[in-house]
């Protein structure tokens, strides 16, 4: 079926099931938020709530009406205005973003280190160029380099001002998220300016079991105010912090998400929402959290179906990504596997481009390589039209091929369809010879020489100058009040 | 099989039920407490330890039998009265302030008292002055640091300083972790351990307080 080929992993019983299981949660059950004004703000609109406890229980009406709220199409924009992201993806593919929270660097030299301000410059060049990554988050930049309660407004500085795609941001501290929102809205000449075309998105995590620490419920909160598109996200461990089944785990991620949609949307009905779980194990030996764990990967695609066809709500996991340290064979079918998986499921968000170590370091190389792998995969997502014409069936009845002058190399079909297959950019097809002859380049080397040829072509996008000075300026206010000595 | 033998097999396979029930045959047979201690149940722990080191076992399994080996050790805590404290040494840890990720610091928790550490576990976003505190009032050897950011790392190296300015720091071994910390960085901000895992950290302790 051409235009979006996609498989199940859960019969209806069992997603109705889930459905009416993660809906018992949130009432009989509830959640723990640590966040005063949105607590009471919940309760004035029905919600049970102790503010002693600082717990709170949704309502069945509660819940219905907020998923009734949820935008069904939304457009996350861009600072440029050539990467805008229409929701759902109008050709039916899914949207793809670069890791977010890892503190390492891995240079194109193959020097680790954490991630310096530099660097967030030269990974925006790159991501800017890379045609199949939709969007980008903020590289968790070290403290050494800039002061340690800023970390998020000097790197969003960066990211304002040198990405051309739209932003996912990760705050840090509950006090530097106003700020951040500020920042924003400075790059696109006020508050109202970005209520009506968000260039950025918020990330907001529950901690397993359904408990929002103050930053997070902040998050919530401003981002709620003030009309910012909003990705709230789970973290689970599998064994750690929540059920040790990857399904029981699915299930607990997918709760803490749909809590904070919920209260997202009774706060901001229609604010833009992507349920974001992004899941990962512990493994019982070593203890390491990992990420491509094959039974994770099945409950990936149990909690996108749960969202986009449980409730119609987009929904965004890992795409990409591996327990491997190094850029060897477990590496690449760790994530082929998990993107040939992810990209016939229903998300409409694959993520982690760049990144090795389970998410602790981001590289430049792998990061064009995952572009390559992100466009074969969106390719299989979109299947193959099956009828008379693709089949070449007029040709192969009238007997054409039976001609010895006939060749289908000069057939009228292959004149309207050769241009079709898929060509990653940098995989060899050539013969041994011309191999040799050019240099025996691996795929490595071929991502190498495209770094090279994208830095040198310089920035392909800078934020005007006013209102790069205005983001400056929301950045000093910034740094004045979250800078402690 | 002696009935000693028989109660470190229960700790290895964490058979809770027939440890007590086996501690118990032993009490009524009049063993000696401390014989029950450590040629029963402590053997047992021991194996569980090294088959873990070995890769043999997964965690779980070290959790159970370290339950089985506590379940015993209850029975004859009124018999060790005297003896006092039956655990090898004592840990305070903690996730440091502003961060409040704690996989990795409970699991370090769990490890350590698998290997009969008493544990003091403070929580997350721990600052300084609550580390120094419990120095003070439960006198552990060893303190353990948790960071999982890169923001929160240079929260361990000014807890070291705070430690140094509180007159502590020579009281106690400082053990860092965390996903962003490195053997580098424990040597930059003067941490005496930087462990990779949870059971690194359990066996790096283990080996300090019985062996220094």
């Amino acid at each position: 079926m051409v235009g979006r080929v996609k498989f199940n992993v859960m019969s209806d019983a069992e997603l109705a099931h889930m459905k009416n299981r993660m809906e018992q949660l949130l009432i009989e059950r509830g959640i723990h938020l640590d966040h005063d004004e949105l607590l009471k703000e919940l309760a004035d609109m029905g919600c049970q709530v102790n503010m002693e406890t600082k717990d709170l229980k949704f309502t069945k009406e509660l819940i219905d009406k907020a998923v009734a709220a949820v935008p069904k199409t939304f457009t996350l924009y861009s600072p440029s205005g050539k990467y805008d992201l229409e929701f759902p993806h109008p050709e039916g593919k899914f949207y793809t973003r670069t890791n977010t929270g890892a503190p390492n660097y891995r240079t194109v030299d193959d020097e680790t280190h954490y991630v310096k301000l530099e660097e967030v410059d030269e990974w925006y060049r790159l991501t800017n160029a890379m045609e199949n990554v939709d969007y980008v988050t903020l590289p968790s930049t070290s403290g050494e380099y800039v002061p340690g309660d800023a970390v998020d407004v000097y790197t969003l500085e960066k990211a304002l001002k040198h990405s051309a795609k739209h932003i996912w941001i990760q705050p840090y501290e509950a006090d530097n998220v106003q700020h951040l929102i500020d920042m924003a809205a400075a790059a696109v000449g006020g508050a109202e300016e970005l209520r009506k075309r968000p260039i950025v998105s918020f990330i907001a995590c529950g901690v397993p079991s359904l408990t929002f620490k103050h930053m997070d419920a902040e998050v919530l909160y401003r981002c709620a105010k003030a009309g910012v598109p909003v990705q709230p996200c789970s973290l689970p461990t599998a064994g750690a912090n929540t059920p040790v089944t990857a399904q029981g785990t699915a299930f607990i991620a997918s709760a803490e998400v749909f809590a904070q949609i919920v209260i997202l949307e009774l706060l901001c009905p229609g604010l833009p929402v992507i349920a974001t779980t992004l899941l990962f194990s512990m493994d019982m030996q070593s203890t390491y959290t990992l990420q491509s764990n094959t039974e994770i990967t099945i409950a990936r695609l149990i909690a996108m179906e749960l969202f986009e066809r449980g409730y119609n709500i987009r929904a965004h996991s890992y795409g990409t990504g591996t327990d491997s340290l190094t850029m060897d064979a477990q590496n690449f079918i760790e994530r082929t596997n998990l993107i040939d998986a992810m990209a016939l499921s229903e998300a409409s968000v694959l993520g982690g481009a760049g990144q090795l170590e389970t998410a602790k370091t981001i590289s430049p190389i792998q990061l064009i390589i995952d572009n390559e792998i992100f466009g074969i995969a969106q390719r299989i997502r979109r299947g193959l039209a099956v009828d008379d014409e693709t089949l070449d069936w007029d040709e192969l009845i009238a007997g054409l091929d039976r001609d010895p002058a006939f060749s289908f190399l000069m057939s009228e079909h292959t004149f309207r369809h050769y241009e079709e297959p898929h060509r990653p950019d940098m995989f060899n097809r050539d013969g041994v010879a011309r191999w040799e002859m050019n240099g025996k380049k691996t795929l490595t080397d071929m991502a190498r020489e495209k770094f090279d040829a994208i830095m040198a072509a310089g920035d392909t996008y800078t934020l005007a100058p006013d209102k790069a000075a205005a983001v400056e300026e929301a950045l000093k206010k910034a740094h004045a009040a979250l800078v402690k000595d | 099989m002696s009935i000693l033998n028989e109660i470190s097999e229960l700790v290895i396979k964490g058979d809770i039920a027939n440890v007590k029930a086996k501690v118990s045959e032993a009490m009524e047979q009049k063993v000696d407490a401390s014989s029950i201690l450590n040629d029963g149940l402590m053997p047992g722990i021991n194996e569980i330890g090294d088959r873990f080191a070995k890769g043999q076992v997964f965690v779980p399994n070290v959790l159970l039998s370290a339950k089985a080996m506590n379940a015993g050790v209850e029975l004859i805590q009124p018999l060790l009265a005297s003896a006092g404290d039956t655990t090898i040494g004592t840990a305070v840890i903690g996730t440091v302030k502003g961060d409040l990720h704690d996989i990795g610091k409970n699991l370090v928790g769990l490890m350590m008292k698998s290997v009969n550490m008493k544990v003091i576990d403070l929580g997350a976003n721990v600052p300084g002055e609550k580390f120094i505190e419990a120095i003070k009032e439960y006198n552990p050897q060893i303190v353990g640091l948790s960071a999982l950011l890169t923001t929160t790392m240079n929260e361990q190296a000014h807890i070291i300083e705070q430690f140094k300015e509180a007159g502590v720091r020579d009281k106690v071994k400082v053990m860092i972790g965390g996903a962003p910390v490195t053997q580098m960085w424990a040597d930059k901000i003067g941490a005496d351990a930087f462990t990779t895992d949870a059971a690194e950290a359990s066996r790096w302790a283990k080996q300090y307080v019985t062996k220094g």
